[in-house]
């Protein structure tokens, strides 16, 4: 004990390591907590902006295509029953059918569950991905069989004359 | 009971809550995250909109925080 402290224990002061610390146990407590509310509440508007960054990227990421591109022509379409073509680019496999409403529908050729591309069949009136044995129908792209979970990508067809025309590709 | 004491009970809730706010905001970007790169992007928005709203809860108990403060100051 140095004699500094041992002339506060007479005066009635605190001793200096109490004067250093000057917080007592609830106090600390209270203290602690209200900064870990203010901790989290940053946290939360971290999160919060994150959420909308994400949001924004989805909307960017998939805008879809507006462009239009001459894909075949509809007789050669009647021929076998589907148009492979590619839209919006190069790398980007699709394929026309006519359902037996006789609506002409255009998807991705991409299987949403590990990307193969799907093909149509036409005894079974669906698109059919061969690796996992995956279905889709063909009036919506939604999957009826095997592990994809999510529709095929849309392609919007215009069809002008004998001419057919993919507008747009839905995200 | 004093009314630091009542406040020091009242911060636990406070904190519990915000806490579990943050966890739910947590979960919301990991399934926004998860649509973003599944190609699901209905999902964004709304969740995206929920973890703002749960934002809003926690600024306003952090305000909540502050007033008790400065009332009992």
């Amino acid at each position: 004990m140095t004699g500094e402290e041992k002339d506060c224990a007479t005066c009635g002061k605190d001793p200096k390591w109490k004067q250093d610390f000057p917080i007592e146990w609830e106090g600390d407590h209270y203290v602690t907590r209200r900064e870990m509310v203010k901790f989290l509440t940053l946290g939360s508007l971290l999160l919060a902006a994150a959420n909308w960054i994400t949001a924004i990227a989805g909307k960017l990421l998939h805008r879809g295509s507006h462009a239009v591109l001459y894909i075949g022509e509809s007789s050669a379409l009647e021929q076998t029953g589907s148009l492979l073509f590619r839209y919006p680019t190069d790398k980007d496999p699709c394929i026309a059918v006519r359902t037996p409403e006789g609506k002409l529908v255009a998807y991705s050729q991409v299987c949403t569950h590990l990307s193969c591309a799907v093909v149509f069949d036409k005894a079974e009136n669906v698109l059919v991905c061969p690796c996992h044995h995956g279905a889709f129908n063909i009036d919506l792209g939604n999957p009826v069989a095997g592990p994809p979970t999510r529709p095929l990508a849309r392609v919007k067809i215009e069809q002008r004359g004998d001419q057919l025309f993919a507008t747009e590709l839905e995200a | 009971m004093s009314v630091r004491t009542q406040g020091t009970t009242l911060f636990t809730a406070i904190l519990i809550l915000v806490g579990t706010t943050v966890v739910l905001q947590l979960w919301l970007l990991t399934v926004s995250t998860e649509a973003l790169f599944s190609g699901q992007i209905r999902t964004l928005l709304p969740a995206a909109a929920g973890s703002s709203v749960l934002l809003l809860i926690n600024a306003s108990l952090l305000r909540y925080v502050y007033r008790f403060d400065r009332d009992v100051d």
